[in-house]
């Protein structure tokens, strides 16, 4: 007697504390919309009459130095520096890091750019692996360029330090070789931190989308395509809402989590004193930015993160399920990773945003999101066998849940849109839109096992391989010469 | 019909008062949510389907526009045989009705102003005169009473592009407005509007011209024809705006005022290093020599990056006086950026003494610092 009503109390409690905590989840998201909506607009009407043309002539434009580890990426790295060597800037730097490489990436950057390897200081600033050389070209039109040679430290944080080491400019930026970046992409990320006056603007980031079946020439994106594979299809659909919705309304609020490992601009000084990258994490962009927030916060420096709403990056998403889950795993792995070592953050006022709403939103809503849920399920599954389920009522909560996660992101297909129309084509828009419909009942239930499955192998301290990630190269625009690369 | 449905609606609230809490707000949400979402679409349909009609309103305006200001400006065949102020439009052309409508007028507004950038001389000064004979001026003041700040940040613009002049009292209370954006607006335009003293707002500025701010700023004085220079060492001294005066350093440095180097020396005594790393950046530039026995003895109190300016200050006014205090610097300073510095700096000299200097420094230096001095001297290394 006593234990089914300790049974029915605990059930009870389970039912009104999911309740509660998916509801709060809800409300955060509706808040972000409305934050991430006031943004867009404020964002909008500067741009409206700002005059980039006037930065891209002026002696005054601080430098910028973009940093990009290659592994193995002989076959487009000719195509990804070309692609770099097209940003519209007036003073900035390329710092390619061969990241030891056992294929011919290095051999064909010393072709194709006429390089030689010069007696370079290399002051170790932030700890790498050994810098074996550095390369710079003959030719003067490649004065930009800047080759760094070293052993692989099986990692991208590792590559990115010794390329922040290299680095000679106040700002970084830091991507993937593999990133196509729009050429405008340095005047608008250095732009927020120019025209900020109270706060020291640590980071900036920008949206990146697929460029699974964008069409390239050069190394320059010619059109903007919604990818067609279903599952780099529900990629774009989760970037424009992470990007355009979420990081849009964080920065509103000074309150921005992390900046992609795919685009973002740095300050190259508060970087250094965090302490760099760190090659242990799984998670390594969220992980700097923690750092760097925690830098600012023990200095006493008022400091801010702020994100654009401007598509500035394109990069080729895992096209098999295979490589979706082992990055979703390495990601579920980073995040319970970080919250363990930046535990002190908690619900500490020191830290100000980052410790009272950004850190604990991480461990409630994304860190235990995955797991509630699965316990959810389970609880529904048990308690549907004992057949205890009031089945209109449980189907109340889905079509709650279901409309409500619909509304969410077909809102940030609309703030999307209300930025800048990249999809010319209605096929483009309504294929997205589709995605929204579907995406919690094929997509969403990927991204929760596989983030349980990252935390599983964190618990059990698992060895990670990092895999390296198959490319399919660029799609070329019609008429163009270059030669299509296609993965061997 | 209108009964039944108002059963059913009272049923269903009747029903809904008995749910239980979490049920009802379940269901209130649900509510929420699908309006929200057909209101999204529809959104994104309109959105959509305004951009395709404003794309047609363009495909069939902009010819018309640039046929009517080729006709009476670009080829105008007074144009050079008589003053500009008498030349006179055709008036049929220029008061066509279509260009009554608000945004036709928009659009002629825009493209003359995208004209102007591209035309100067006589052509530029038609153009203008086009825009004040079509009564343009009205719609730009009229923008400039909005209470959007967008709206009047773009009425400047517009009124400046087309060198119309803003009074006084309307365009200097706003080069102090707390919005950053219109502030900005405001002083580009009484820099380039203002004939007699373009440069009064940094007596009256308040609030900061931020970096961002400050690159258009630069443009406009370093590029505005007929504009007097001032001794912008006044600011330096006497402004308590930080960023005017860290914009002034600038500027001295860019028209190279060899009289403002005593000003700019004493905010060597100013206590924000930021500050002072501007100044010491700024007498390199202007080769200040009387700035080098006093930057040298401040050397040994100053935080790195204010060391790295003065070294690098050293290099730039190379007179020669202080290569034994660099390399006393090169060869014992255990901060990497210093030793860097200072090669970079020694070697800038470029005189017979320098480069003896850097040879001797060659053969007897240890291995990091015979690097260092490769790396300086390595014309691909720019840095």
């Amino acid at each position: 007697m006593m234990d089914s009503i300790f049974v029915e109390y605990l059930s009870r409690f389970f039912e009104y504390t999911v309740f509660v905590y998916g509801t709060t989840l809800l409300v955060f998201y509706a808040l972000l919309a409305i934050l991430s909506f006031l943004n867009i607009r404020l964002f909008l009407k500067k741009e409206s009459y700002t005059d980039y043309s006037v930065i891209v002539a002026s002696p005054l434009a601080p430098g910028i130095s973009v940093i990009a580890p290659a592994f193995n990426e002989s076959i487009t790295i000719v195509q990804n520096v070309r692609s770099l060597l097209t940003l519209d800037y007036p003073n900035y730097e390329i710092i390619i890091i061969n990241d030891g490489s056992t294929d011919d990436t290095l051999e064909k950057l010393v072709n194709e750019f006429n390089l030689v390897k010069v007696d370079y200081a290399y002051d170790v600033k932030i700890k790498s692996k050994p810098v074996r050389g550095v390369y710079k070209s003959l030719n003067d039109a490649y004065t930009k360029l800047v080759v760094v040679d070293k052993e692989n430290g099986k990692s991208k944080a590792d590559a990115s330090n010794a390329g922040i080491n290299v680095c000679s400019k106040p700002y970084f930026v830091c991507t993937d070789v593999d990133c196509i970046l729009h050429e405008h992409t340095l005047q608008k990320l250095i732009k927020p931190v120019m025209e900020e006056d109270e706060f020291r603007v640590i980071a900036v980031g920008a949206t990146l989308r697929l460029s699974n079946s964008c069409e390239f020439d050069q190394g320059v994106i010619t059109k903007i395509r919604a990818p067609r594979p279903l599952l780099a299809r529900f990629q774009e659909m989760e970037y424009i809402r992470a990007f355009v919705l979420g990081k849009m309304g964080w920065s509103y609020i000074n309150a921005v989590p992390n900046v992609s490992g795919g685009l973002g601009l740095f300050d190259k000084d508060v970087a250094i004193r965090a302490g760099g990258y760190d090659p242990a994490s799984f998670g390594e962009d969220m992980e700097l930015m923690l750092r760097m927030n925690r830098y600012t916060a023990e200095n006493k420096i008022k400091s801010a993160v702020k994100y654009i709403p401007l598509t500035l990056c394109w990069t080729e998403g895992p096209s098999t399920l295979k490589i979706f889950m082992r990055q979703r795993t390495r990601w579920g792995r980073g995040l319970i990773q970080l919250m363990v070592t930046h535990r002190k953050l908690f619900f500490n006022s020191t830290y100000g945003r980052v410790g009272m709403l950004t850190y604990p939103y991480n461990f409630f809503f994304e860190l235990l999101a995955p797991v509630i849920e699965f316990i959810g399920i389970i609880y529904y599954i048990i308690i549907a066998y004992l057949d205890q389920v009031n089945w209109p009522y449980a189907i109340i909560l889905l079509v709650f849940v279901y409309t409500y996660s619909v509304m969410i992101s077909t809102l940030a297909v609309l703030w999307d849109q209300l930025t800048f129309q990249y999809y010319k084509s209605w096929g483009d828009v309504i294929r997205i839109c589709a995605m929204v419909f579907v995406e919690m009942l094929l997509y969403h239930p990927l991204i929760v096992i596989f983030a349980l499955r990252g935390y599983y192998f964190y618990l059990t301290n698992r060895k990670h391989s990092w895999g390296n990630m198959q490319r399919q190269g660029f799609k070329k625009a019609e008429g163009s010469d270059n030669k299509p690369a296609t993965a061997s | 019909m209108w009964s039944d449905l108002t059963n059913l609606l009272y049923q269903a609230y009747e029903q809904y008062s008995f749910l239980p809490l979490f049920i009802e707000i379940a269901l209130f949400f649900i509510f929420i949510a699908i309006f929200a979402t057909i209101f999204a679409y529809g959104v994104i349909l309109f959105r959509r389907w305004k951009g395709y009609v404003h794309d047609k309103r363009m495909k069939f305006i902009r010819p018309k526009v640039e046929e009517m200001i080729t006709e009476q400006v670009l080829i105008n065949e007074n144009l050079e045989q008589i003053p500009v102020e008498e030349i006179e439009f055709d008036q049929a052309a220029i008061n066509d009705k279509i260009f009554k409508k608000p945004w036709v007028r928009q659009v002629v507004i825009d493209i003359l102003i995208q004209y102007r950038k591209n035309f100067r001389g006589e052509v530029g000064e038609l153009l203008r005169k086009l825009y004040i004979d079509m009564n343009l001026t009205k719609d730009s003041f009229e923008k400039m009473k909005s209470l959007k700040w967008e709206r009047k940040i773009k009425a400047v613009v517009e009124l400046t592009q087309m060198d119309v002049q803003i009074s006084d009292v309307t365009i200097l209370p706003l080069t102090n407005s707390t919005n950053p954006s219109l502030r900005a607006a405001a002083r580009n335009a009484y820099i380039q509007l203002s004939k007699n003293e373009p440069f009064k707002f940094f007596d009256v500025a308040t609030e900061p011209i931020l970096p961002w701010d400050q690159l258009e700023l630069f443009r406009i004085i370093t590029t505005t024809k007929d504009i007097a220079i001032p001794n912008f060492s006044r600011w330096v001294s006497y402004s308590t705006n930080k960023s005017v005066v860290s914009f002034c350093l600038k500027l001295i440095a860019h028209y190279d005022q060899q009289t403002a180097i005593p000003a700019v020396m004493d905010l060597l005594n100013n206590k924000d290093h930021y500050f002072r790393a501007n100044a010491i950046n700024c007498l390199g530039k202007l080769g200040a020599e009387a700035a080098e026995d006093r930057l040298t003895k401040i050397y040994a109190t100053q935080p790195i990056h204010c060391q790295l300016e003065i070294l690098k200050a050293l290099g730039r006014i190379a007179s020669g006086n202080n290569l034994e205090f660099l390399k006393n610097e090169f060869l014992f300073s255990s901060n990497f950026d210093v030793r860097m510095a200072a090669a970079r700096s020694i070697i800038k000299h470029n005189t017979p003494a320098s480069r003896a200097m850097v040879e001797d420094l060659r053969a007897t230096t240890y291995e990091e610092n015979k690097l260092i001095i490769s790396h300086c001297l390595n014309p691909l290394i720019k840095h």
